[in-house]
């Protein structure tokens, strides 16, 4: 009984493997893996934002550093949520997100639905469409700017010759109506693979045979896509969403590239304004209080809607 | 409810012949079990009448129709797949509900309620409707799979390997439960497996498959009693048919390579000595493990027994089967 073999290896294996190593106990040596990456964070994360914080009770200005600085409690904060100018920058960030991200789900699973189906070469499609996002956004905005160009743009000329106007006679950039939409189809055309890419990985993790099933009990492909496909990849669309909004709501790059927030402020997204109040007004003090109020703004939706993606996970 | 036919089903992928020259008849309501090991074709044969997959040369028949160019759910047929396919961001009550949600049949919902209330109990799930279909164990999983297939009543059922990770208990319940359903509704059910307890319970027909091509397709007890080679002697019969060199025991006829002896075959107190290596008693029978100059046999005898091993039992073949080197039977 007691000579098994299993017995044998029992007795043959020391007590207590590795309990203590060089007078470390385990959590000690977590500790030492650890500690490094803490410090990083604290360095260039926790510790500027929390004097961030605190320079936001200041009229701190950065461009005056020997001036004596002054406790004002909220003021920066009543400043900016009583300014027009914060509200205006605000709505071009609405619709400048709305846009967006509708476009380029829309869009986005549209060509991931297309290329999911099995024909040649689809996997250099994929790698062809991806082309734009591996591009750097200063590149993009300035070769746009190009594009946009009302004598020499292949995109007005393009729009010209589809719709028969004269493509000299309107200015996607220098328009109040059209530098929204300019920034907006940009940045769908540089981002849309992004949602491609996620989308697809989605549809790739539905099994076929789940559609066989489907088929099997007699499920329309109509009825497929809506009972099955729509609500399995529905997580991925969420995050994609997720990443698309948390990226551009401080869109910036293409902006300045393009538009730089005019004409007049009409593009003048949050993220322009408080670059404006920073590093033109140096009013540093005021910018830092905005800073604080859209990473807030930016925390707090993100968390509402990385509770709503789990719930959708778990259903 | 149909007769299922296939004429001359071919189907290869790549190199790989799945199915070679395969001609069956299934009659309306049989159940019909394909046994043969992994790769031997049975679920592309499946595969063939449910119309997921098309027979690069032959023709699939159900009730007489040629099924050429419709699809699974105009040839409605269930099937039940090996790898459960339920839907997973489903509850039970919704993956049972969705073969009769189907905008075709415009089931009225307390219809839907009470078949799919019914088919959870028969298969035990009732208590887990309302869990979600990645919640559940692979056994239960297995039964909203059957479930699924249940509800409808299609012209033909198709069961991959519907009991295979059921614990035995559920097992041998399901299978009086399943049998009893084809029995009653009448429809023609093609089962596969590997379990050969299944195969001799529920089967009208069993089609033996070995690498593409049907064998043997006949009732359980033919195959079993007649059958046309030693793969097919070997797919039924526990312990299995011992297969021995020809002319072990005296006399065998022209071209027999081996000997096929089941338990039932091996009369004993007679003919020459063997000797008993090994003694299994499995409470209502015992089997014997017997060398018999210098070759391994099994056979069956009283569960009550006093041999032991080192005993010496005498044997003698009664009615043997012969099989050629091809492996072909000799009559």
């Amino acid at each position: 009984m007691s000579d098994t073999p299993i017995m044998r290896l029992a007795k043959a294996t020391p007590p207590g493997i590795g309990r203590r190593v060089g007078g470390l106990s385990d959590r000690a040596i977590a500790w030492i893996f650890v500690a490094p990456s803490i410090a990083l964070l604290l360095a260039v994360n926790i510790f500027p934002l929390i004097w961030t914080i605190r320079l936001s009770f200041t009229n701190f200005r950065v461009n005056r550093p020997n001036r004596d600085v002054e406790w004002i409690g909220l003021e920066n904060y009543r400043d900016i949520l009583t300014d027009s100018d914060t509200w205006l920058s605000t709505q071009a960030t609405a619709h400048f997100l709305f846009w967006t991200i509708a476009l380029q789900v829309l869009i986005g699973f549209t060509m991931a639905y297309l290329i999911n189906k099995k024909f040649r070469g689809n996997d250099m499609w994929t790698t062809i469409i991806v082309f734009p996002m591996m591009l750097s956004p200063a590149v993009v905005g300035n070769f746009w700017t190009f594009l946009y160009q009302p004598q020499i743009g292949l995109f007005n000329y393009v729009v010209g010759f589809l719709t028969g106007a004269d493509p000299s006679s309107f200015s996607m950039i220098g328009d109040v109506a059209l530098a929204p939409w300019a920034i907006i189809i940009v940045d769908t055309w540089m981002w849309t693979p992004f949602v491609m890419l996620i989308c697809l990985a989605g549809l790739r993790s539905i099994p076929d045979s789940i559609y066989e099933a489907a088929e099997c009990d007699r499920a329309s492909k109509w009825r497929q896509f809506w009972t099955i496909t729509i609500p399995m990849i529905l997580p991925f669309l969420m995050l994609a969403v997720l990443f698309r909004g948390i990226e551009n709501f401080k869109m910036f790059d293409l902006v300045v590239q393009l538009t730089g927030g005019g004409p007049g402020s009409t593009t003048e997204v949050t993220s322009i304004n408080l670059k404006r109040e920073a590093f033109e007004r140096w009013r540093t003090g005021y910018a830092s209080a905005y800073a604080v109020i859209l990473f807030v703004t930016v925390f707090g939706l993100a968390s509402i809607y990385v509770k709503a993606l789990n719930k959708v996970k778990d259903r | 409810m149909a007769e299922v036919e296939l004429r001359n089903v071919t189907r290869a992928f790549g190199e790989d012949v799945a199915l070679d020259q395969v001609s069956m008849t299934v009659p309306d309501g049989a159940f019909v079990v394909l046994l043969g090991p992994t790769g031997a074709g049975k679920t592309t044969t499946l595969r063939m009448v449910s119309g997921l997959d098309l027979p690069d040369q032959g023709e699939v028949f159900i009730g007489g129709r040629p099924m050429v160019g419709l699809t699974p759910a105009q040839r409605n047929v269930a099937m039940v797949f090996q790898q459960y396919s339920l839907y997973p961001h489903m509850t039970v009550r919704e993956n049972l509900a969705f073969p009769l949600k189907s905008p075709l049949l415009r089931t009225p919902p307390d219809i839907v309620n009470a078949k799919v209330m019914e088919v959870a109990e028969t298969l035990q799930i009732a208590h887990k409707l309302d869990n979600k279909a990645t919640a559940l164990s692979g056994g239960e999983m297995q039964r909203v799979s059957i479930g699924r297939a249940l509800v409808r009543n299609p012209e033909v059922f198709l069961m991959d390997e519907p009991l295979s990770s059921l614990d035995a208990k559920l097992r041998a319940e399901l299978r009086i439960e399943l049998k009893s359903i084809q029995a009653d509704s009448g429809a023609t059910l093609l089962y596969v497996t590997h379990d050969q307890i299944e195969a001799m319970t529920m089967a009208t027909h069993v089609g033996v498959l070995d690498d593409g091509k049907l064998i043997q397709f006949g009732p359980p007890r033919e195959i079993y009693e007649n059958p046309v080679s030693i793969y097919a002697a070997s797919r039924l019969g526990q312990p299995k048919i011992n297969v021995l060199p020809a002319d072990l025991f005296g006399h065998a006829p022209d071209r027999a390579v081996n000997i096929g002896l089941r338990p039932e075959q091996i009369r004993q107190g007679e003919g020459a000595d063997s000797m008993v290596t090994r003694v299994e008693h499995l409470g209502d029978q015992t089997r014997l493990h017997l060398s018999f100059s210098n070759h391994d046999l099994v056979t069956v005898t009283d569960a009550h027994t006093t041999l032991k091993s080192g005993d010496i039992v005498k044997i003698r073949p009664e009615n043997p089967f012969f099989f050629d080197a091809s492996g072909a039977r000799i009559h």
